[in-house]
């Protein structure tokens, strides 16, 4: 067991937990070791690209700096597009050459054994692949584990995939590791979401622990909310979820739950819907309404 | 041993415990009786009459009175409330050794070395039975405390048992027993109205001490031999039952527990020893170095008992009568006897939920010390000292309360404490290690973590708050960082308030409140324990001690709420009630007045329309009250509360309220007072005020100056026929100088004889006419006056006349207006004060300092009436004068 205090809990949980201006704001953490501080950096700059601030990571990592910043670095060029997604085919043309040229970065640097093993790119790799959706490629660099993240990461992708019982054996071995650990319990609270069940409360009471002892984030709050709506209390659910709009109005897997729960109260959820049309079109929620509405459209055509 | 109170002194061969006081009277070998306080430590008196050593005492049940019995064959009954004997009962021819009330007879028992007992009646002063039999001294004799029966144990080595019924039925009226057939017959047999019921052999030496149960048909004694006996009887008989052995030495004196099935024996051997009455096992034993322990006491109705010894006597519990307990929402968690027990505070219903463990009987003290409580998963951690420390885990079953008297089967552990610290998590502290074990409700260890200071006890704390040796602090788990960190003796118990900001840590004696960071905020010291405490809704720390039920405010400010007769253990306030667990395990509330404490916190937090509406709503008063608010600053709080003129007048002045003070003054009417009031009122520039008060004093000097510098001339001109009638030369002179009336000046100078002064002054006037006449007065002596042209001493022309200048903004702050109305009607007068329309109350002149002649001659000389019917003036028409 580790027995030196552990300086950068509170910034990686603030992390974990989506509190990533927290984190960001209590990055100033004084005597850290060289290790640290990178990691302290790679936290610092992840939050960043997950608050959209993708240009400040570019400019800011510069050649010199370690691997894994270049992995961050390389993460926030993969998800930076200059006219933030307008939906013109020349910028998207554009944004698909810029995004293959940063995978192909991302291959030869795996390929290299000088750093191909450095958890922090392998699990930025990770990252990238499930954003292509090609988790099988994915899981070809994450498999290993070794680190929390990567576990957990694991857990996220053999969910994606729809194997829960691939998430849960994971899951066991993260238990194995710290049972205690955020992301052990996130994960434990993401696979009991995917088995559902029994198992929904006890995701619920993950949630609110996390809540009772943490900073309350849309996270969290999405969290709670998910467990009410499996659970069928709709209108507390509801609730968490206003809250979180109040947190982040932009915030597209509140606006995106928030429509399902609407949805189920028999509010109106139309406006959640184009709120979350324009925030991100490429959103699962938005994709799958659009195809179902084609199809529909395709089925009055047939019988019209 | 849980030793209370201890004290230094000569041999103690007797004690007695008080039924309804916390005080113990102590008997010495040197011949003094001692009166303790045994709850503040404290030694309220000593009786010294007696020659030679004092070795029996006893407290009456109801009465102040108490009896003792010496070497000097005395028997002594005193009132300790008239601190004196009242008389003494001789009978005895050798030194007594017990003497003892009965409990509602006017009976005393006593044991002598003249081997009889006898019984006295202290109301008729009499003997009125000698128990005879023993063949060697009398060691003890005690009354049965329900029956009939008196126990004695001699150095014959035999303890006997007396009926006494007989004598019961002498002492009832002769009328009832018509044919007084007892009477003869006892008459008729030799006077015997004590018979001996049983004599007990078994010991192989002499007894020195034999005592009845207090409830069973019991008798437990201790003898040379070493050993204690028990023995049980029956209406026929009397038999030895058992025989405990352990004590190495005599055995002074031995008695059954009164609330506990233990017997304890003490001896010379230096040894206080604890037995299981039921099994009859040794189950602890105390010593002490040096000192032979002669005799025991218990308390009637406490759990306390005290021994003599050698070299003083101590007062000490045998176990703790604290029950564990653990708050959670709405409900109270604790242990009772060996259930857990859940209350309703809401409801006040107190329900069993399922049987703990008993503890072991193996030894004492091992009851559940503390409990801890994981909501969430309805699960429940008692901790003890079994096995040096360690902890049991209970899940509260789902389906309804089991009735039933299964024990579940609970998961244990040893450790120094344990507390949950996640829903389902809890930190077990391993002493040996000093290591924090935390583990999961299956009770495997899901993390270790070694702790920075070694740490002897561990409390919740959000995280975990560890105590060691003179400090506490706060260490997170996740981070293995220490949080917090705080100076604090041995803290016993932790509380914090329910919103987790602020923590009371309670030591022995003192209190220190910090916040969630333990930064300290501030520290009480009590005299006596503090016992326990909790935060009400307000931010208040309400606690108990010994007696008191107290509160601390956030800035270290406490009091008293109420007093108590019996330690209460403070679990949760609502609002005014207080819910409490007593020493049997039952759940009080008791309503509390807070109007006191919420006063001051609402000063504290400047929540003025509180402080109004209470000052307006309560009976809030009481010097301790007015200094307080002194003391704080909030004189003009202070000023609704008093009734007291001068206190008023002071806190007035105090805090700038000049109506208030105007009005006092008034009343006490005293030339100091005025003064002060004139130095406040210019202070605020309150000109009539000051005007008022300069003339209540007669001040001629200051209220010249004060119409000089208001501009009032018409009054400075009066003020200069005053001093005219005065006949003061030198005010009129000052005043003529202030108005800068050149001619009046010189007629004052010239009557007063200074010709060459006057004619000075007129000639720098430029009065020529005047000048020629001084001149030709003078008759040549005219003085040289310097031609060196000069500005002339005229005070300029006031801008304004006469009323108040712009007023001092008194800081009335707060209370502006608001409480006015709660005060005297001192408004009204202050506005006449404005007007300075003193005239009734003014008597300018006193009869003595003027000559009588000289006033009417000046008065007749001034033509003073053309100036009476000024408005708002002060006429001198109503001069007291002289006739």
């Amino acid at each position: 067991m580790a027995m030196a205090p552990d300086m950068l809990f509170n910034l990686r949980n603030n992390f974990y937990l989506g509190a990533y201006q927290a984190a960001i704001n209590n990055s100033d953490v004084p005597n850290l070791s060289e290790d640290d501080a990178i990691e302290r950096d790679c936290l610092v700059y992840r939050s960043y690209i997950a608050l959209g601030s993708y240009q400040l990571v570019i400019n800011e990592v510069d050649s010199s700096a370690a691997t894994p910043l270049q992995a961050v670095k390389l993460l926030a060029l993969y998800l930076f597009s200059p006219d933030n997604k307008v939906n013109t085919i020349r910028h998207d043309k554009e944004h698909l050459v810029k995004q293959e040229s940063t995978i192909s970065s991302i291959r030869e640097w795996l390929g290299d054994a000088a750093i191909g093993n450095n958890p922090i790119l392998r699990l930025i790799a990770g990252t990238i692949f499930m954003h292509e959706q090609d988790y099988h490629e994915a899981l070809k660099y994450t498999n290993d584990g070794r680190t929390m993240e990567l576990y957990a990461l694991n857990v996220h992708i053999f969910l994606k995939m729809n194997r829960s019982d691939c998430a849960e054996k994971q899951l066991r071995v993260m238990q194995q590791i710290d049972e205690d650990h955020t992301l052990t319990q996130l994960a434990t609270a993401w696979v009991n979401l995917a088995v559902g069940g029994s198992k929904v409360q006890e995701a619920y009471l993950i949630f609110q622990d996390f809540s009772e002892k943490y900073q309350m984030t849309s996270l969290i709050l999405n969290g709670k909310a998910v467990c009410c709506m499996h659970m069928g209390n709709f209108d507390e659910a509801e609730s968490f979820l206003l809250e979180a709009l109040n947190k982040d109005a932009k915030d597209q897997e509140t606006l995106a739950n928030l429509v399902v729960c609407c949805l189920h109260l028999g509010k109106h959820s139309a406006r959640f819907l184009s709120q979350l049309k324009l925030s991100d079109p490429e959103h699962m929620l938005v994709k799958q309404g659009l195809s179902a509405e084609e199809s529909f459209d395709r089925a009055i055509q047939t019988v019209g | 041993m849980l030793t209370k109170f201890e004290t230094k002194s000569n041999r103690v061969k007797g004690l007695s415990f008080h039924s309804k006081r916390p005080w113990i009277l102590a008997s010495l070998h040197s011949g003094v009786i001692q009166l303790w306080d045994y709850r503040m430590g404290t030694l309220i008196d000593r009786f010294d009459e007696h020659d030679g050593p004092v070795r029996g005492v006893h407290f009456h049940q109801s009465q102040p009175l108490f009896v003792s019995g010496g070497d000097d064959y005395k028997i002594k009954v005193w009132n300790y409330k008239l601190h004196r004997c009242l008389f003494t009962l001789l009978g005895h021819l050798d030194y007594i050794r017990t003497v003892q009330f009965h409990h509602e007879n006017p009976w005393i028992v006593s044991a002598s070395d003249d081997q009889t007992i006898r019984i006295w009646n202290w109301q008729s002063r009499t003997c009125i039975s000698v128990l005879t039999g023993h063949n060697h001294y009398v060691m003890c004799a005690l009354f049965h405390p329900k029956e009939d029966l008196v126990v004695s144990a001699s150095l014959d080595q035999t303890v006997r048992v007396w009926d006494i019924g007989s004598l019961k039925k002498k002492t009832v009226s002769p009328a009832d027993d018509i044919l007084r057939l007892s009477q003869m017959n006892a008459d008729f047999f030799g006077g015997v109205d004590a018979v001996v019921k049983y004599v007990l052999e078994g010991h192989d030496r002499g007894v020195n001490w034999a005592s009845f149960h207090p409830t069973l048909p019991l008798i437990v004694s201790g003898a040379d031999d070493r050993q204690v006996k028990i023995w049980r009887m029956n209406d026929a008989k009397a038999w030895e039952v058992d025989t405990l052995r352990g004590h190495m030495n005599n055995v002074s004196c031995v008695l059954f527990h009164s609330r506990q099935d233990i017997i304890v024996s003490n001896s010379e051997d230096k040894s206080i020893r604890v037995w299981d009455a039921t099994k009859r096992t040794g189950l602890q034993t105390f010593r002490r170095e040096h000192d032979r322990f002669w005799i025991l006491g218990c308390h009637p109705e406490m759990n306390l008992l005290a021994a003599g010894h050698d070299s003083g006597m101590i007062v000490f519990k045998l176990e703790r009568e604290r029950p564990a307990f653990s708050v959670s929402g709405d409900s109270l968690y604790f242990v009772k006897d060996r259930f857990l027990r859940f209350y309703e505070y809401s409801s006040q219903k107190d329900t069993q939920i399922l049987p703990i463990r008993r503890p072991g009987s193996n030894s004492l003290n091992q009851g559940p010390r503390t409990l801890s409580y994981s909501p969430t998963e309805n699960a429940i951690l008692i901790c003890s000292d079994v096995d040096g420390g360690s902890y049991e885990l209970y899940i509260i079953p789902k389906e309804s309360i089991t009735r039933g008297d299964t024990v579940q089967d609970a998961k244990r552990g040893v450790g120094g404490s344990a507390v949950f610290v996640a829903r389902n998590r809890f930190a077990v502290l391993e002493k040996s290690t000093n290591q924090v074990l935390v583990k999961n409700l299956k009770n495997e260890i899901v993390k270790k973590s070694a702790l920075p200071v070694a740490a002897d006890a561990i409390f919740y704390a959000g995280n975990l708050l560890c105590r060691a040796e003179d400090r506490v602090y706060i260490f997170d788990l996740q981070q293995r960082l220490v949080l917090g960190d705080l100076q604090a003796s041995f803290v016993r118990y932790v509380v914090w308030s329910s919103d987790m900001e602020s923590v009371a840590l309670l030591s022995k004696h003192s209190i220190i409140i910090a916040d969630k960071k333990l930064v300290h905020r501030c520290t009480l010291h009590e005299t006596i324990r503090v016992k326990s405490g909790s935060w009400d809704d307000n931010g208040v720390f309400i606690y108990t001690t010994l007696t008191h039920i107290k509160y601390c405010l956030p800035n270290g400010d406490s009091g008293i709420i109420k007093t108590l007769d019996t330690p209460v253990y403070i679990t949760k306030i609502f609002g005014n009630t207080i819910f409490c667990l007593d020493r049997d395990g039952k759940n009080r509330p008791i309503a509390i007045d807070s109007t006191e404490y919420i006063f001051k916190l609402s000063l504290l937090k400047k929540r003025y329309d509180h402080v109004m509406s209470m000052i307006r709503n309560s009976e809030l008063c009481g010097q301790a009250m007015i200094s307080y608010l002194q003391q704080k600053g909030f004189p003009e709080v202070a000023l609704h509360f008093v009734k007291d003129e001068r206190t008023r007048f002071n806190l007035a002045l105090e805090s700038g309220n000049i109506q208030i003070a105007v009005a006092s003054a008034k009343e006490i009417d005293e030339k100091d007072h005025w003064y002060r009031l004139g130095v406040e009122a210019l202070r605020q520039g309150n000109s009539g005020i000051v005007e008022y008060a300069y003339q209540r004093t007669k001040n001629f000097e200051r209220l010249s100056f004060l119409y000089l510098i208001t501009g009032n001339l018409d009054k400075l001109s009066k003020m200069m026929k005053i001093a005219e009638v005065k006949n003061d030369v030198m005010g009129q002179f000052h005043n003529a100088l202030y108005l800068g009336d050149v001619q009046e000046r010189i007629k004052i100078l010239v009557n007063a004889g200074h010709l060459p002064l006057a004619y000075a002054t007129a000639k720098t006037h430029g009065l020529n006419d005047v000048v020629e006449d001084l001149a030709e007065k003078l008759q040549g002596n005219i003085p040289n006056l310097p031609s060196r042209s000069s500005s002339l001493l005229i005070p300029p022309t006031p801008v304004l006349c006469g009323g108040d200048w712009p007023l001092l903004r008194v800081m009335k702050g707060i209370f502006e207006g608001g409480l006015d109305n709660v005060g005297k009607g001192g408004n009204e007068e202050y506005e006449d004060a404005g007007d300075a329309d003193w005239g009734e109350d003014l008597d300018i002149v006193d009869g003595e300092n003027i000559q009588n002649g000289d006033i009417s001659m000046a008065l007749d000389d001034e033509g003073a009436p053309e100036e009476e019917n000024e408005e708002g003036g002060w006429d001198l028409e109503d001069l007291e004068l002289p006739a």
